[in-house]
């Protein structure tokens, strides 16, 4: 692989890793507060519909994202209605959302812009290479010419550790998550925590899925998410629910998945599907080889209060 | 005492749908449709002819009869199989493959054989999940579903090369010898005898559970799985390991099914999401296989009037979708109400 | 950080009560929890709540400690009314309070939960650390309760889990402190060094609330004693007025002839008739757990027809991988285990392991019969018959339900327990193995189910029971023979050591071992 080549690959790892980062950055806080959001996936498209319809509206891409992030965060607060607030079961609801997101996300779109679904073209979200930084032989560009949304996701790696690991919040969050009992008696509003937590996720997750449509592939399409939200809970438990290794696992993610393009380049004749399908069989062997070594939260995913 | 509690469910699972109805009908008002005309066309695509009764709204409930039944035994046990789409696939695969392959045999062996090479390939598709839950202690939930991503492109891969028809121009397989194809039930429609299987399964599941012994252990294992191992003595392990390939086998029949009853043939796009309705199907029949029968029609039927409320009333039939998911949430939010309404006694 | 008012504050110049409860209601639906009940404070005294299980004691904490609003009834702290809205009300007021079950998160360090839900002058963005270590090390020193600070809770024992739940409510220094029933997990020295800590306590200044159920435990601690009963406070007197034999008629309103229960007098028990053959035996046996850990050490053990082995010990030392192991439950990882193929196992958390909630009462039944062949026919089962048997436990153990199809999640505590005793003793198997089977029962549940597993064992069928109890009350007062558990290790008890102090003695290495 030649320098232009190893570079370019490198920026596509980075840029295919970075929604993955958002999202499972955003899904181990809420995690960490004992909730599993399965309903991701419905912010993640809610989020990039969002990002689309946004875009188009105002006329830009910064709104874009911002109208992504509110939609992820509505559909979050609707699963967590149910599954904080009713108590019902986390990983039904969490399907149910999920459906319902991709349901009503492609009803609304196919409403807008009829069935036939000629591509939209939004405004994009631009790399915005940083001075000095993206200069850096080989890393530089790779990791500093992005677009916005991949800086976020390089600052909040290290806060969200400070947060969880370095504030009393923080301990309280991981507390609720733990044993949601305890940190009540300790006088924690274990309901609000989660809530708090869940809405969180949900908001990254809708910015993760504006980043789809702007930055990445520069139009909407229906169920473009493909399971990236799924995947992003994988890589939760692959980075051991600490934000900093998260993003790790999400860019190796991304690395693997732009793996593919370098495959191509070298003009084997390998099927098409067999690209499609990569992402999903790398999660399920990275979590057949890493599972077990470390631990969920203790109260993920229980209902609380605990029904008698 | 006991029919109060027995009739409870039933209620809520009307009121669910009620709701949900209810729901989506201020939605759509909201987004500038007319919600009665929606409704008007649904039920009329549903259920406004003979015809579209029985060879659309039936025949679109079969699949989603066997994957109901294949999502209600699992859930029974306790094992989260979301993964019944990528199940239906397999089976759909395995059968179509048995169905070119055993061109020349008899009708009596050979259509058989596509639905039991139908079961075992959705049997070898929760077998991946199954072995990642019970040796590496993997949750099922995420594993299943990607593998339903797995089994798609599997399929998309196979109509697009090996199993491509021998013209070449379409991404779809030869068609399956007519020995292999499922008779038709009632003449003049294209009902077929998938749905007297999918009828005999129910019952077949619903005795299983309730008198059998193996039935008895998915049961409490699903219902308490640390009693079930103490005071039950039960291997919980062997019993959630038979419970996923079980319901795999039913979702992937019902993939063979589907194939021997209505396409002949296998393409991108056979299911629309069988295996996610399913989950609606089997919820809002409180994980009963009788009560299947009746949630498995009811869904055929919102997605054969899916189809009219797109041509009728402009409604993209998506939404149809959302309406499923509304109905899980109505059904999760009640039950959860009634619950709380009773009120526990704290220990004193 | 919410600093409570000094002790002076509860210790009024007037005299007053440091709390006053009077006259408190309390329902659960249909349950009435408490009915009027009384309770006076005073500042300077370790005052004992006694009760039976179900008396309504811990639901009066409930209320003190601000968890639970009263229906009626008022409540007055320093002389003054309040209304205590939650934990953290309760705790500003000055009360501390200690629960049964710790409130620690098993995942955190000590440090970590001493500070869970407090402040540093910087809001929530910092952590509290510093100067809750601080604190904590200063009560450290006040006390002698010592805890390793940077331990996580899952690393400690229960004992001194125990004195970590202590040490938290004591950092915020409150002048009311109540325990609910602190004892049953402690060994007997860790009782008399909490007891110790106790009069330390109130030699402070301090008003103790010690909830209890066990009158030797009163009499030994108290300076006044109230007593509950049924949700009402039928006495309430200083130690010098009181005795076994009156305490025993406030709780349960007669005489009673099950001693043990009340842990009053820990009687030999009448031994039985001559010993059979072995039904069990384990020879050198060892249980590690997934980590590696030893679990049992070692362990050899013989139990015969008609004799009642008692196991004594305090949770964490092994006495479940026992159980489990004799009952057939689990294997193990070295040494020989011979048990017979159908026992009866009544579990000690009976609403997780011994019953499933949903099911009725003929399903639960079944769980200990689809395996005998009387009750299936090949791949079915006889519903039938199950159902018979299910009417028969019903009526013989008296499970009081409406009928036999009653959701076993509808039952209260004590008819569930009924059910799994009878359940497992109806067959009248060989061997059953009982894990503190009356563990929150009412006396009447309690002596009911210590006369089943007597008569079990001196009845015709002469079962061998294991009665495997955290209760040495209990243990002493019902076995032929009794060992105790310590560090996965079995000892026997001779006669010389067969009092409270003596296996507590036994029990050493003095520390806990590892929960």
């Amino acid at each position: 692989m030649s320098e232009v080549e190893l570079v370019l690959f490198l920026e596509a790892s980075v840029r295919l890793g970075v929604p993955l980062a958002l999202a499972a950055m955003g899904e181990a806080i809420t995690e960490r507060s004992g909730v599993i959001n399965i309903g991701l996936e419905g912010s993640l498209i809610a989020g990039a519909l969002g990002g689309a319809l946004g875009a188009l509206a105002f006329g830009g891409a910064g709104m874009g994202v911002l109208m992504g992030a509110l939609a992820g965060l509505a559909v979050a607060l609707v699963f967590a209605g149910f599954a904080v607030g009713l108590g019902t079961d986390q990983i039904i609801t969490g399907t149910a959302i999920t459906l319902g997101g991709l349901g009503m996300t492609g009803a609304i779109y196919q409403a807008r812009f009829g069935v036939t679904g000629t591509a939209l073209t939004l405004p994009t979200l631009a790399p915005v290479p940083m001075p000095v930084l993206a200069d850096v032989p080989w890393l530089g560009s790779a990791l500093f010419a992005q677009a916005p949304t991949a800086y976020l996701a390089y600052a909040l790696a290290p806060a969200l550790w400070y947060f969880l690991f370095r504030t009393a919040w923080g301990l309280e969050l991981r507390a609720v998550g733990e044993h949601p009992d305890a940190a009540q008696a300790a006088g924690v509003r274990v309901r609000w925590v989660r809530f708090w937590a869940t809405a969180f996720g949900g908001a990254l997750a809708g910015v993760a899925g504006a980043h789809l449509a702007l930055a990445h592939a520069g139009t909407f399409a229906e169920n473009m998410s493909a399971g990236r939200g799924f995947i992003a809970i994988a890589v939760v438990v692959l980075g051991r629910w600490n934000p900093p290794l998260v993003l790790l696992a999400a860019l190796f993610f991304g690395a693997a998945s732009a793996f593919q393009f370098f495959l191509q380049a070298l003009g084997l004749d390998l099927p098409y599907q067999l690209f499609l399908a990569l992402p999903y069989l790398l999660t399920l062997a990275a979590l057949a080889g890493w599972v077990g070594r470390s631990r969920a939260p203790a109260a993920l995913a229980q209902a609380w209060p605990n029904a008698g | 005492m006991r029919w109060r509690e027995r009739a409870a469910p039933v209620g809520v699972g009307a009121a669910a749908v009620a709701a949900a109805i209810l729901l989506s009908g201020v939605l759509l008002g909201l987004g500038g449709y007319a919600p009665l005309d929606a409704g008007r066309a649904l039920l009329g695509g549903a259920f406004g002819s003979a015809d579209a009764f029985f060879s659309i709204t039936l025949v679109r409930s079969v699949p989603l009869l066997l994957t109901g039944l294949a999502v209600a035994l699992a859930f029974r046990a306790g094992v989260w199989n979301i993964g019944a789409e990528g199940q239906l696939y397999a089976g759909a695969i395995a059968g179509v493959w048995v169905g070119l392959l055993g061109a020349g045999l008899p009708a009596w062996v050979l259509g058989p054989s596509v639905l039991v090479a139908a079961a075992l390939g959705g049997a070898v598709w929760a077998l991946v999940p199954a072995l990642m839950r019970l040796r590496l202690g993997v949750g099922e939930v995420i594993t299943t579903i990607l593998m339903n991503f797995l089994g798609i492109h599997l399929a998309a891969f196979l109509v697009h090369g090996p199993l491509q028809e021998a013209r070449g121009v379409f991404p779809q397989t030869d068609q399956i010898d007519p020995a292999a194809r499922l008779p038709v039930l009632l003449s003049g429609t294209r009902l077929h005898v998938g749905f007297i299987v999918a009828l005999l399964l129910a019952v077949g599941l619903s005795l299983f559970l309730r008198r059998t012994r193996l039935g008895f252990h998915v049961r409490a294992v699903g219902a308490s799985r640390d009693a079930a191992s103490v005071a039950g003595r039960i291997d919980a392990r062997r019993v959630t390991l038979v419970a996923f390939l079980g319901s795999g086998a039913l979702a992937g029949l019902a993939g063979g099914v589907e194939v021997a009853g209505v396409t002949y043939a296998l393409y991108e796009g056979l299911s629309p999401g069988w295996g996610y309705t399913a989950i609606a199907v089997a919820l809002l029949a409180r994980l009963e296989p009788m009560a299947v029968l009746a949630t498995g029609v009811l869904f055929g039927a919102l997605e054969s009037g899916a189809g009219a409320m797109q041509r009728d009333a402009a409604i993209p039939a998506v939404w149809v979708i959302a309406i499923q998911a509304l109905i899980i949430l109505a059904v999760l939010a009640l039950d959860q109400l009634r619950r709380r309404g009773v009120g526990g006694a704290a220990s004193v | 950080m919410e600093r409570t008012p000094s002790a002076g504050l509860a210790r009024s110049e007037h005299g007053q009560p440091s709390v006053r409860l009077a006259g408190v209601t309390r329902r659960f639906g249909p349950v009435v929890a408490l009915a009027g009940a009384d309770l006076v404070l005073h500042a300077g005294e370790v005052h004992a709540l006694l009760g039976e299980n179900g008396a309504g004691k811990s639901t009066l904490l409930g209320i003190l400690g601000g968890m639970l609003r009263p229906d009626a009834g008022t409540v007055e702290i320093g002389g003054a009314p309040v209304v205590l809205r939650s934990p953290r009300d309760a705790r500003s007021r000055g009360v501390g309070l200690v629960h049964q079950h710790f409130a620690l998160v098993p995942a955190l360090s000590v440090v970590e939960n001493l500070a869970l839900g407090q402040r540093s002058g910087r809001g929530g963005w910092a952590l509290p650390h510093e100067r809750v270590r601080a604190e904590a090390i200063a009560m450290i020193r006040r006390t002698g309760l010592e805890v390793p600070l940077d331990a996580t809770i899952e690393e400690l024992g229960v004992g001194e889990r125990q004195r970590v739940e202590i040490l938290k409510a004591l950092l915020r220094d409150p002048p009311i402190l109540a325990l609910d029933e602190p004892t049953a997990v402690l060994t007997p020295r860790e009782v008399d060094a909490l007891f110790d800590l106790l009069r330390e306590l109130v030699r402070g200044g301090r008003a103790v609330l010690l909830v209890a159920h066990k009158i030797d435990e009163v009499l030994r601690v108290a300076d006044r004693v109230t007593v509950l009963r049924q949700g009402r406070t039928t006495l309430s007197a200083p130690r010098a007025e009181i005795d076994a034999p009156t305490l025993i008629r406030a709780m349960v309103g007669r005489d009673i002839q099950d001693a043990a229960a009340v842990g009053w007098g820990s009687e030999r028990g009448a031994r039985g008739g001559a010993v059979g053959e072995p039904v069990a035996s384990l020879d050198k046996v060892r249980v590690r757990e997934a980590s590696g850990r030893l679990r049992l050490d070692d362990v050899s053990l013989t139990v015969c027809r008609g004799e009642i082995v008692g196991v004594a010990g305090v949770e964490g030392n092994g006495q479940r991988e026992l159980a489990l192991l004799l009952a057939g439950r689990i294997a193990a990882d070295e040494g020989i285990v011979r048990v017979p193929a159908r026992s009866g196992f009544v579990p000690q958390d009976r609403t997780r392991e011994g019953l499933i909630a949903d099911f009725d009462l003929v399903e639960n039944v079944a769980l200990a019969l689809h395996d005998d062949a009387r009750f299936r026919r090949g791949m079915l089962l006889r519903w039938a018959e199950i159902e018979q048997r299910a009417e028969e436990v019903r009526a013989r153990f008296g499970v009081r339900a409406p009928d036999v199809r009653t959701r076993a999640g509808a039952l209260s505590g004590g008819n569930q327990q009924r059910l799994v005793v009878g359940r497992e003793l109806a067959g009248s198997p060989e061997l059953v193995v009982a894990e503190n089977p009356t563990r929150g029962l009412d006396f009447a549940a309690t002596a009911f189910v210590h006369e089943e597993l007597v008569r079990l064992a001196r009845a015709e069928a002469r079962s061998a029971i294991v009665l495997v109890s955290t209760d040495l009350d209990e243990v002493l007062a019902l076995s032929d023979r009794v060992l105790v558990m310590t560090r996965g290790s079995l000892v026997p008890v001779d006669e010389a050591h067969r009092t409270r102090e003596g296996v507590g003695a036994l029990m050493l290495g003095g520390r806990d071992a590892v929960a």
